[in-house]
């Protein structure tokens, strides 16, 4: 069995993403606790908001229009009791402490994923874009199979980086190691959950949007918004900076030092609204 | 110990001898810090972008997000609490771009601004680790205004 087999074996095996967010448990139990509280913390998590698409899509909704965001199915359940039943039941969420390999902290993978998502929604808005609502899911869940592989496989990230120190982009250097990449790994996942196609393309093209079989503006925006939040720097782990912007993205949606700078500010300011969430994900905050 | 954690687009400073200030998540972005060795004063700033883009009202509302007016500003600070100008050490560390990045060049914009700022006002820096693809960590530590960068695990002294 090749490398690529094995991991894609295990990754087939996941029934459930594991979450960042310890205060859900507390609030799925809690009775009380009512559907703004819990639906804030199931939109900024990957895992539920993955787990929770994934029951929605093949229990309740199914048919030709599928629940693309956390939001949409949170609203079409209705109640916190509703959403409580689904999530307790269906995907009881499991906590990981660490990203191993990748060397990430729960709440450093959380900033990043969230930082991912509000970057792409921000580039739309300011570029004055009719961006579908996807595009917020979409960024939050771009980076799972990072996830996966860190709490599944727990890759060995000792020769990755050694390709990336002689030149290579992490994403091509764990295609010459491992056989997938994480961006592969994340999209077959949901694939096999039957998550919307629109979200797994996403999901498997973000790092190299050029190799899509056409262009999506969702896409683009997921895959700048994720430059844009490594430069910022939130939540960064062993892979750093390490990947290449397309050019043909950033084409495609005119953009300018100037827009991206506009962006960034902006998306600094919005993190402070949601800075509470990482407050109460792991023992330890990585501030911003 | 006292640990002053400096966020994005954030600055602190100190004059007790037995704080560090630190910011972690140095991407693009870079922290430059200035240390008066005469009163062990010293702080620590954290931007994001080299200067406000179009946006005068931008700077004023958030200063230590620009490379332009985050140092200067932080030097008033420092100099307003009884720091010697003319002593300060400056050291930098960040700056980072994405691999391969000939578009955006946030780190590289971002480190251009700071030697012009520092070209300006006739200093020069003492200590920098810029550039390249890692992520970076900086500690200040008050009693001697040693700067320490911490990247990928490893732990280098500027």
């Amino acid at each position: 069995m090749t490398r690529r087999e094995a991991i894609l074996s295990k990754v087939a095996e996941v029934v459930a993403i594991p979450s960042f967010a310890p205060k859900a448990a507390v609030l799925l139990n809690d009775p009380d606790s009512d559907l703004v509280q819990l639906a804030r913390i199931i939109e900024y998590d990957p895992g539920l908001t993955a787990n929770l698409l994934k029951i929605v899509n093949a229990s309740f909704f199914s048919g030709r229009n599928p629940l693309l965001t956390a939001r949409d199915a949170i609203d079409r359940l209705g109640s916190a009791q509703m959403l409580r039943f689904v999530v307790s039941t269906g995907v009881a969420p499991t906590f990981v402490c660490k990203v191993e390999g990748y060397d990430l902290a729960p709440n450093m993978h959380l900033q990043h994923s969230v930082t991912v998502a509000l970057a792409a929604r921000e580039l739309g808005a300011v570029l004055g874009l009719d961006a579908p609502d996807h595009v917020f899911t979409a960024g939050l869940l771009s980076g799972v199979g990072k996830i996966l592989l860190g709490a599944y496989v727990e890759v060995d990230v000792r020769p990755i980086l050694d390709l990336v120190d002689r030149g290579m982009a992490f994403d091509r250097a764990e295609d010459e190691v491992l056989g997938v990449n994480h961006a592969e790994v994340g999209a077959l996942l949901l694939e096999k959950w039957k998550l919307p196609q629109p979200l797994v393309n996403v999901v498997r093209h973000h790092l190299r949007p050029e190799e899509a079989p056409e262009p999506d503006l969702v896409l683009d925006l997921v895959h700048i918004g994720n430059v844009l939040a490594k430069m910022i720097g939130v939540g960064l782990g062993l892979d750093g900076l390490n990947y290449e912007p397309s050019r043909e993205a950033a084409q495609r949606l005119k953009l300018t030092p100037e827009i991206l700078d506009e962006v960034s500010a902006n998306v600094v300011v919005d993190l402070r609204a949601v800075w509470d969430l990482f407050l109460e994900c792991a023992g330890e905050a990585s501030p911003l | 110990m006292g640990l002053l954690v400096v966020s994005i687009s954030d600055m602190k400073f100190s004059r007790r001898r037995e704080d560090v200030i630190v910011t972690y998540s140095l991407g693009s972005c870079i922290g430059v810090t200035a240390y008066d060795p005469g009163t062990r004063m010293g702080g620590l700033v954290h931007c994001l972008l080299p200067t406000a883009f179009n946006s005068r009202h931008r700077a004023e509302d958030k200063p230590f997000m620009f490379v332009n007016t985050g140092v200067a500003r932080m030097v008033r600070a420092l100099v307003e609490h009884g720091a010697d100008r003319d002593r300060l050490i400056f050291k930098a560390a960040g700056g980072a771009n994405m691999r391969g990045d000939s578009l955006f060049n946030t780190g590289l914009r971002n480190h251009e601004a700071l030697c012009k700022l520092m070209e300006v006002n006739r200093v020069s820096l003492s200590g920098e680790d810029v550039g390249g693809t890692i992520p970076r960590t900086m500690f200040l530590h008050l009693d001697t205004g040693r700067v320490v960068v911490r990247s990928l695990g490893k732990e280098k002294e500027l």
